[in-house]
């Protein structure tokens, strides 16, 4: 009773289905007995955790599935208590530092001192390392970045480290010379097309071709989403034929794309005020900044006239890269919003 | 600065009341208050049909143009202003003044001869006694706020109701205490062993105490700051008095046999009253002793007031359910100016009405300072203008604190920025700096609620795009704000960047937006969102993890991912079913979240993360309580696969237990409850922590 998207999720390099060069690659590097430390890089939903565990696999073999979690607790130098959730199997182990927000390079200076310094104790292991998964590595801080260096050398004969990352552009450069690049690129509509076909053959439906496609053009090249959507829209309309299909909207979309329409409805400082609560509300629902900013802007484009286009996009860029860097995310997004509706002013009492 | 006239006379505004609304040309909003001031005349904040003259500057506002019109009343632009100071005559300079405004003056001027008698009355009779007994004190070497100290009820200004309930009850006392103070009263303060006297300083809270007291027939007994008031000491009564406050405790029986007398010699009978002044200021030298007077006054047979400054004090709370709250306010000037007039007189010193309103606004109608104020100006002269004045509450002036909400009032507001407006950059900033980090949420949150004084009218396209221009302007000034305060909060910590963050953060967008605020409606100048939203955004954040951690072995997403495309896609898995189909579906959807390890907790995270259609409220609504309750029951029967333990999961018997002694077996169970705590062991641990709690409060008991 697993959601689809679990359950029909590869195991082994063999069962992948698109990026076969990528494939062929990581088998003869599992298969080398010189495996590097990896940095796997690409959009979200485009398979980097699949893949992951699938060379663990091939490393290790069918034991490493056995998972276990695990709390570890923490001494911050001001002894304050963290807690760290581990996932592990007896040859490798995966956490998320960046939970722990700014303390992070406790837990990597702890963590990786103590795994590294200890050797594979089981004999009939088929590697002598341990594989250490780091996810979310772009959001390591710099101290957590360079606390990293040393060990990835220093222990290269126990350890292998595995980062895994959305983009690579805030890893530190000593970080990513020590790592053999792997950019796992999101799958293209037809790619995506067809794992939908694979899955429907094993569930046992008939998908038509337009659904598919429908629904591998709304998931932006997220083929988790595209997998999640799939499987809510069978739930929901029992009739996949029917040419009035539409795509299931996430409730947080469909709000942005409120958002978008109030900023288009009516520009004053009201208004804003409407839109700041909106914010609040998705803000704090947990729904990133950039990724509201992202879909109201995408919405704002497709119905504003084509002169406008490149402005809203342009402050939109501007007001994320602030985002990035200051801390009350919705300062920014509102200057943006002012932006664009002193723009779109511009623009509509220029016409009359 | 417009020069205003030389006046017809320094009076010549007596007798006449203004208001002024919208900007002179030529003043600011301050400087034509003073002038009306200097020259006599009052100033009303709001228009009646006594107002003499309106004096109307432009973009005056709506509702005061309103009463204008409905009283009939005269105006003034500026020049007209500035020609009534130039030629109208005073009643110094022999200029008529109708017969009531004169008769007010003539009997004010009454009052103050025959207070100032009274005064000089009393003096000699004291001298006279210190002329006989040999006191170390002459009258003439206190201070002023000694020697002119209230004596009657009558002298002291203001808050008369107050003064007469706590005189009722002092009156009334012996009978309440006979009727074990379960009579209210008329003004219900009979069933009370105490009262709670709060307001601002130099108000004479201290000094009514002591008066009524006295006038009740009670020996005031005064413990303030100055005294240890520790549990210990107010338990024992050893206090600075070597005396012990049990004797309160037993009032008039034992005192017939222990002749208790304290360090100033005063005999302690059941007529003493024990005034605790300054209660607030019981601070880390006197631990406990606030609970302690709270213990005390629950069985005190003497009268005991309480005086502290802010009734809202957390560590009042003990004294605040046993007492009876009696606030003090600020007295009126006007009844200040005629004590202040009064003393004035008796010490021959010519200071006019409108200067001495002058000093007590400026020190907030602190009688105390003001005499202070006054006292030390007397060594020096015995004159005092309307500038010495305002020079010298300038010198004395109290920091006072300002709220946030306050200086967003000023922030905001139409008079701060305004072309005529007299405040530098940096006496905007210091608003700023009155607290820099509430400030600029509070300028956030609220500048889009003004009526902007740089667009006139909002119904036009050219208007509305140039009030567009100023949003955006301090919208991204804000941004500006909020990248330097990152550079300010973040690792390297720019300290030296502040005033740069007070000018983006506070001045640039005030100074864009500035306009009348209301008071009213949806524009209420209101506390920032942004803190409340944030500890809700951290809270849910946290509960998305914990989802996260247990989906792990399952799902490889992080965070955002679950959030942004599993809680959706669940939605009609495990919380749609039970809309639709109620107590039928429970059974499924367990098995559902089951297979994800996520427990009812993390049920209701999933529910509350949902916005817009699958917002928590309306889901919920649509979720029968039946099934509601259904769920909660059959989930807690079943058991469920667990991903892992969390630590502070498996619990552990707090240390300090431990030092404890051993629980005595037969005593910790009954015969029936023997094989329960046996069978099951988290509840053997419960039974031995109740154990334990119920001895360690047995042997508190005996000690």
């Amino acid at each position: 009773m697993s959601l689809w998207v679990d359950k029909y999720r590869p195991k082994t390099l063999d069962e992948l289905s698109y990026h076969e060069g990528l494939t062929t690659r990581l088998r003869s590097l599992a298969n080398s007995g010189d495996f590097p430390h990896l940095l796997v890089y690409g959009p979200s939903g485009a398979g980097k955790k699949t893949r992951i565990s699938c060379v663990l696999r091939e490393l290790f073999g069918k034991s490493v599935e056995r998972l276990k979690i695990d709390q570890r607790v923490f001494l911050t130098p001001s002894k304050r208590k963290l807690d760290v959730n581990i996932v592990q199997s007896n040859f490798h182990i995966e956490l998320t530092p960046s939970d722990v927000g700014n303390y992070d390079r406790v837990v990597i200076q702890d963590l990786l001192k103590e795994i590294a310094q200890t050797q594979q104790v089981d004999l009939s292991a088929k590697q002598r390392f341990k594989v250490v998964v780091i996810n979310e590595a772009d959001l390591l801080s710099r101290d957590a970045q360079a606390a990293l260096r040393r060990t990835m050398e220093k222990y290269m004969s126990n350890l292998r480290i595995i980062l895994c990352a959305n983009s690579t552009s805030r890893l530190i450069a000593p970080i990513k010379s020590r790592c053999l690049l792997v950019r796992v690129a999101a799958p293209s509509l037809e790619e995506i097309q067809a794992v939908l076909q694979q899955v429907a053959k094993n569930v046992g439906f008939d998908l038509p071709p337009e659904a598919s496609e429908k629904i591998a053009e709304e998931s932006n090249g997220n083929l988790r989403k595209a997998m999640l959507v799939l499987e809510t829209l069978k739930m929901q309309s029992k009739d996949l034929n029917s040419p009035l299909l539409t795509i299931p909207k996430p409730d947080w979309e469909s709000y942005c794309h409120k958002v978008a329409d109030l900023i288009m409805s009516e520009q004053t400082p009201a208004k804003v005020m409407e839109v700041r609560g909106k914010f609040y509300e998705l803000l704090s629902h947990c729904i990133p900044p950039t990724v509201i900013l992202k879909t109201v802007a995408d919405r704002l484009v497709d119905k504003m006239d084509e002169s406008l286009k490149a402005d809203v996009m342009y402050w939109a860029a501007f007001y994320e890269r602030r985002m990035r860097i200051g801390n009350k995310k919705i300062f920014h997004l509102e200057a943006w919003v002012v932006k664009v509706m002193s723009l779109y002013k511009v623009m509509c009492t220029s016409i009359y | 600065m417009r020069t205003p006239p030389a006046p017809a006379s320094i009076d010549c505004l007596s007798g006449l009341s203004f208001v002024f609304t919208g900007e002179l040309p030529g003043f600011s909003r301050d400087e034509s208050v003073s002038l009306a001031k200097r020259y006599g005349g009052r100033v009303v904040g709001q228009p009646s049909s006594k107002t003499s003259f309106v004096v109307l500057g432009n973009n005056a506002g709506p509702g005061k143009l309103k009463a204008i019109e409905k009283h009939n009343l005269r105006t003034l632009d500026e020049d007209g202003f500035m020609n009534l100071i130039a030629t109208r005559k005073g009643p110094s300079a022999g200029g008529k003044v109708d017969d009531k405004t004169r008769k007010k003056m003539e009997k004010e001027e009454e009052e103050i001869k025959q207070g100032a008698e009274e005064l000089a009355r009393r003096e000699e009779a004291a001298s006279l006694m210190f002329l006989s007994s040999g006191e170390a004190i002459s009258r003439l070497t206190q201070l002023w706020t000694v020697r002119y100290a209230p004596k009657t009820l009558k002298e002291i200004c203001g808050n008369k109701g107050q003064i007469e309930k706590l005189q009722q009850w002092l009156v009334d006392w012996p009978g309440s205490s006979k009727s074990d103070f379960k009579k209210p009263g008329k003004n219900g303060t009979n069933i009370y062993r105490a009262m709670m006297i709060t307001g601002p300083p130099g108000i004479g809270k201290t000094t009514s105490a002591h008066l009524c007291a006295q006038l009740a027939g009670f020996t005031p007994i005064e413990m303030n700051a100055s005294d240890a008031r520790s549990k210990k000491l107010i338990e024992s009564g050893a206090n600075t008095m070597n005396q012990s406050l049990d004797k309160w405790l037993t009032g008039k029986g034992s005192l017939k046999t222990a002749q208790s007398v304290n360090a100033a010699g005063v005999e302690i009978t059941s007529r003493s009253c024990l005034i605790m002044d300054e209660v607030d200021g019981m601070s880390a030298g006197d631990r406990g002793g606030v609970g302690a007077l709270a213990a005390l006054i629950k069985k005190t047979h003497v009268p005991i007031i309480c005086i502290a400054n802010d009734r809202g004090a957390q560590k009042l709370k003990p004294l605040l359910n046993c007492s009876f709250n009696l606030p003090f306010k600020k007295p009126d000037a006007v009844m200040v100016r005629s004590r202040i007039m009064t003393i004035l007189y008796k010490e021959k010193m010519k200071v006019p009405a409108n200067v001495v309103d002058q000093l007590v606004e400026g020190a907030q109608a602190d009688i105390r300072q003001v005499l202070n104020m006054l006292s030390t100006w007397r060594l020096s002269s015995d004159t005092m203008g309307f500038d010495d004045s305002k020079a010298l509450v300038k010198m004395n002036e109290k920091y006072a604190t300002i709220t946030p909400f306050a200086i967003i009032q000023k922030l905001l507001g139409p008079y701060m920025f305004s072309p005529n407006a007299r405040e530098t950059l940096n006496d905007k900033m210091e608003l700023y700096f009155h607290d820099h980090s509430f400030v600029p949420l509070f300028v956030q949150e609220n500048y889009l609620k003004t009526t902007p004084s740089l667009v006139r009218k909002t119904d036009t396209p050219p208007e509305k795009l140039k009030l567009l221009k100023l949003m955006d302007r301090a919208a991204s000034s804000l941004s500006d704000a909020d990248i330097v305060d990152s550079l300010i909060h973040g690792p390297e910590q720019h300290w030296s960047l502040m005033p740069l963050h007070a000018v983006t953060s506070t001045v640039i967008p005030a100074s864009c937006m500035y306009g009348n605020t209301s008071y009213t409606g949806p524009n209420t100048i209101s506390f920032p969102q942004w803190l409340g939203q944030n500890s809700k955004q951290n809270k849910l954040m946290r509960q998305l993890g914990d989802i996260q951690v247990r989906m792990r072995l399952k799902v490889s997403g992080d965070k955002t991912e679950i959030r942004q495309h599993y809680v959706p896609a669940l939605f009609p898995h495990i919380v749609q079913p039970l809309m639709d189909d109620g107590t039928s579906a429970v059974d499924e959807v367990i098995e559902r979240m089951d297979k994800y390890f996520l427990s009812k907790d993390e049920w209701d995270t999933l529910v509350e993360l949902g916005v817009g259609s699958h917002k928590d409220e309306g889901v919920l609504k649509k979720v029968s309580t039946a099934t509601k309750t259904s769920f909660t029951k059959k989930y807690n029967l079943k058991v469920h696969p667990v991903p892992f333990h969390k630590a502070q999961d498996l619990g552990k018997l707090p240390k300090k237990l431990s030092a404890e002694p051993a629980p005595d077996l037969e005593e910790a169970y009954d015969v029936s409850g023997w094989s329960n705590a046996t069978n099951t062991q988290p509840n053997f641990g419960t039974r031995m922590m109740t154990t334990f709690r119920m001895r360690t409060m047995t042997t508190r008991r005996n000690q």
